[in-house]
């Protein structure tokens, strides 16, 4: 047990005993609740890295908010990115082009979320064309979608969007930019299926 | 209190340190051989996980994962380390203060022993024991501590102010010389070295006599400081082997457990794969940071409130009442519309509505409120349970014992109610209640307080965001579900097209989710898959999107493909 060896050799001498049986098995009977909760997701044993970037502060820190990165690790990504006003564009992008069920199924994804001043810095003519056009539509927000999650410490180098295409992250520890254009604001957010990396720019497949 | 470290100070913070770890170790002792839930450890820890706000704990167990509780153990051990070695520095000047307050944190546990939801009287005692072995054994190492230049007073009572001079070694310094030195050193030239000759005088004494009075020498202390020590290293030692050899023997008799054939056995296994999840993959939420691990011979079950006969039951009682084995989907109420919180497994159990009939349930008793080993809440309708359909406290899934994390060795079961309305894991007790007297757990957290699951459909193939698929025929398949209801259509749409009814494999039962599946031509493109059920009272599952909160999520799942 190797929790148990750690904890005995952090106390001193005399406290040594109190971790052998500290640390048995039978320790932990009295936890608080149990049974079929709501609330919590499921399989809550990520030992992730805290979300890292400038825009990452003006994140809620009141996990009731849903747009707090508590909130956002319950959920699955699109409904993730609906408990954020600043993905607001995004959302209602997702929505257009029917893909929420299909992101939120989906086993495990990393998405690069553009915010909505990064659909602002599009005019506002072509932002609205896009929005109607559904086929479109889906090939930029597939051109934003991974399989797999893909942790910072593998986040540079190029990979294959579901879109089809390959998109090309360049950077180190909490600087990344894709695709040469958009800055990550906010990377490393969990979400109960995906990691997201929120992006300054929307990112456009060729 | 100036705490200045000297060398008395180590020494007396050392003795601080032995007596609260012996104290501890012995109260590990007492729990493993009686009760291991009465460790103070665990009852202490209990509390402060009870009082702590929910989402530190779900920050908690997101970042940490499964190392929560082990994290938790380590920052109370710290915490009872530093307040050990403070009630011991304390005692060195004050005894009497210092005596009490070793004992005040045996008094902390024996209030968390006693605050605890599922306490029994018995879960003191470890606690008390602790206290007051430490207030003993601090009793003993105190008037032992090594003088400081001025003689110790011999007898307790407020000793004279040390006065520590500045040609003291800091206290670092000397602790190395604690723990580093080994009693081939003894006798040394130490005690003058620290400017105190008359320790080593005494020293000579305890050679002889192999006790010191009076305190005074280093060696005496030592030695008495050994014999503290290695109590404590004994007596967790040997808590910590009983405990272990029980733990093992809880895991094999869970390993071991022979359960009785079911007087209603379930029909055939369906064969279409893909119908039963596997244990190890059945959805698991719930709140326990850690998984109780309950040993079946200590398990009860108490039936009491709103009856006429009030009744405990052990587990071999139960497995008399007679076992029926049903196939039987349980979903979680915080399942998004498509989301993995459903599945379905052949379980094991005995019959609640018979147990609710036999106890005399009362007039006005309308809600049963199961309660599980941790204080887990669950209230169910006391109608529903006595509609006829087959509630169950079930102890076994997919032909096994529950597993630990599902509930081991008892778990109600309501089907046709999400998990959070008639699905109490790890229950102790069923008390008949009303829903007026009484909020569990969730619905005090604002969700409904009766939760009927709601007619759900969910597309499995493709998968999201499916690559390869050609145009033409594509087959089209998933779940629906309307438990207890049953499923009566499913329809499928691509795109604007017109709804598809789908092909509705066997089931055994209307408590179980249905297969579907359909043949779908499909053209080159991108398309959008939505499906709907119908049950079979005639609803059509609604199309407006809700969340998941109070009461389960609606909407119809929709999924992108792409075909090429």
């Amino acid at each position: 047990m190797n929790t148990k060896r750690k904890f005995a050799a952090v106390l001193a001498t005399g406290a040594a005993a109190v971790a052998l049986a500290a640390c048995s098995s039978n320790a932990a009977t009295e936890a608080t609740g149990s049974s079929a909760a709501p609330a919590m997701s499921a399989s809550a044993s990520s030992s992730m890295s805290e979300p890292f970037g400038p825009a990452c502060s003006s994140v809620p820190t009141d996990a009731s908010n849903p747009g707090s990165f508590d909130a956002m690790a319950k959920v699955p990504v699109a409904t993730a990115a609906s408990g954020n006003p600043a993905l607001s564009t995004l959302v209602t992008a997702v929505g257009k082009a029917n893909l929420g069920d299909t992101l939120n199924s989906a086993p495990e994804l990393t998405v690069f979320a553009p915010t909505n001043d990064a659909f602002a810095k599009i005019p506002k003519a072509d932002l609205d064309k896009v929005l109607a056009d559904q086929a479109t539509l889906k090939k930029i927000l597939t051109y934003h979608v991974v399989a797999g999650k893909i942790t910072p410490d593998q986040l540079a180098g190029t990979h294959k969007t579901l879109e089809g295409q390959n998109l090309t992250v360049t950077g180190s520890g909490e600087n990344f930019k894709v695709n040469g254009t958009a800055t990550v604001v906010c990377g490393n957010v969990q979400t109960q299926n995906a990691i997201v990396y929120i992006v300054d720019g929307v990112l456009m497949p060729s | 209190m100036r705490l200045i470290p000297t060398a008395r100070g180590a020494y007396a913070a050392l003795s601080g340190l032995l007596a609260a770890g012996l104290g501890l170790a012995s109260a590990l002792l007492v729990a493993a051989i009686v009760r291991p839930e009465s460790s103070p450890l665990v009852t202490i820890g209990g509390t402060i996980i009870d009082a702590t706000p929910t989402p530190v704990k779900e920050y908690a167990v997101r970042t940490v994962g499964t190392r929560d509780k082990p994290l938790l153990l380590l920052g109370i051990g710290i915490v009872l380390v530093i307040l050990a070695m403070l009630a011991g520095m304390l005692a060195s000047r004050r005894p009497l203060a210092g005596l009490c307050a070793m004992g005040l944190l045996g008094a902390v546990g024996v209030f968390a022993a006693l605050t605890r939801p599922a306490a029994q009287p018995f879960d003191v005692v470890p606690a008390l024991v602790a206290g007051v072995v430490a207030v003993a054994a601090l009793a003993y190492l105190r008037p032992r501590l090594p003088a400081p230049p001025a003689p110790a007073a011999p007898a307790p009572g407020p000793a004279p102010a040390p006065g520590p001079g500045p040609q003291d070694p800091v206290w670092i310094r000397d602790s190395h010389v604690i723990l580093g030195q080994d009693s081939g050193d003894f006798p040394d030239p130490n005690g003058i070295k620290d400017g105190a000759p008359a320790g080593d005088g005494a020293a000579g004494d305890g050679v002889k006599g192999g006790g010191v009075k009076g305190g005074g020498s280093r060696r005496g202390f030592l030695v008495a400081a050994g014999v503290v020590g290695g109590a404590a290293v004994v007596a967790g030692g040997a808590a910590g082997v009983i405990q272990r050899a029980k733990g093992g023997a809880a895991a094999r008799s869970r390993e071991n457990l022979a359960l009785p054939a079911p007087k209603e056995p379930a029909g055939p296994r369906v064969t279409t794969p893909d119908f039963y999840t596997p244990a190890g993959k059945f959805y698991r939420v719930d709140t326990a940071l850690t998984v109780p691990q309950i040993d079946v011979d200590r398990w009860r079950l108490t039936v009491h409130g709103l009856v006429d006969h009030p009744t405990t039951l052990d587990f071999g009682q139960l497995l008399d009442r007679g076992l029926i084995e049903r196939d039987i989907t349980l979903n979680c109420v915080s399942n998004e519309v498509g989301g993995p919180y459903i599945g379905t497994t052949r379980w094991l159990g005995v019959p609640v509505a018979g147990l609710l009939r036999a106890v005399g349930v009362r007039a006005g008793a309308d809600q049963v409120v199961a309660r599980s080993v941790d204080g887990m809440t669950i209230g169910t309708p006391t109608e529903v349970l006595l509609d006829g359909r087959d509630g169950m406290l079930a102890v076994a899934m997919d032909g096994r014992p529950l597993p630990p994390e599902h509930g081991y060795p008892v778990r109600m079961l309501t089907p046709g109610l999400y998990g959070y309305a008639g699905s109490c894991k790890w229950v102790t007790e069923l008390e008949l209640s009303t829903f007026d007297a009484y909020d569990a757990y969730w619905v005090k957290r604002g969700w409904a307080r009766r939760a009927p699951v709601k007619t759900g459909s969910r597309i499995d193939k493709p998968a999201p965001f499916a690559t390869g698929l050609t145009a033409g025929p594509v087959t089209v398949a998933g779940v629906a579900w309307a438990q207890h209801r049953g499923v009566r259509a499913v329809e499928v749409q691509a795109d604007d097209g017109p709804w598809m009814p789908a092909e509705l494999l066997p089931v055994p039962s209307t408590d179980t989710w249905v297969q579907w599946r359909l043949t779908w031509q499909a053209r080159t493109g991108g398309h959008s898959l939505r499906v709907r059920a119908t049950d079979t009272t005639g609803a059509v599952q609604p199309e407006k999107r809700q969340t998941p909160f109070p009461d389960g999520a609606t909407g119809w799942h929709t999924l992108s493909v792409m075909v090429s």
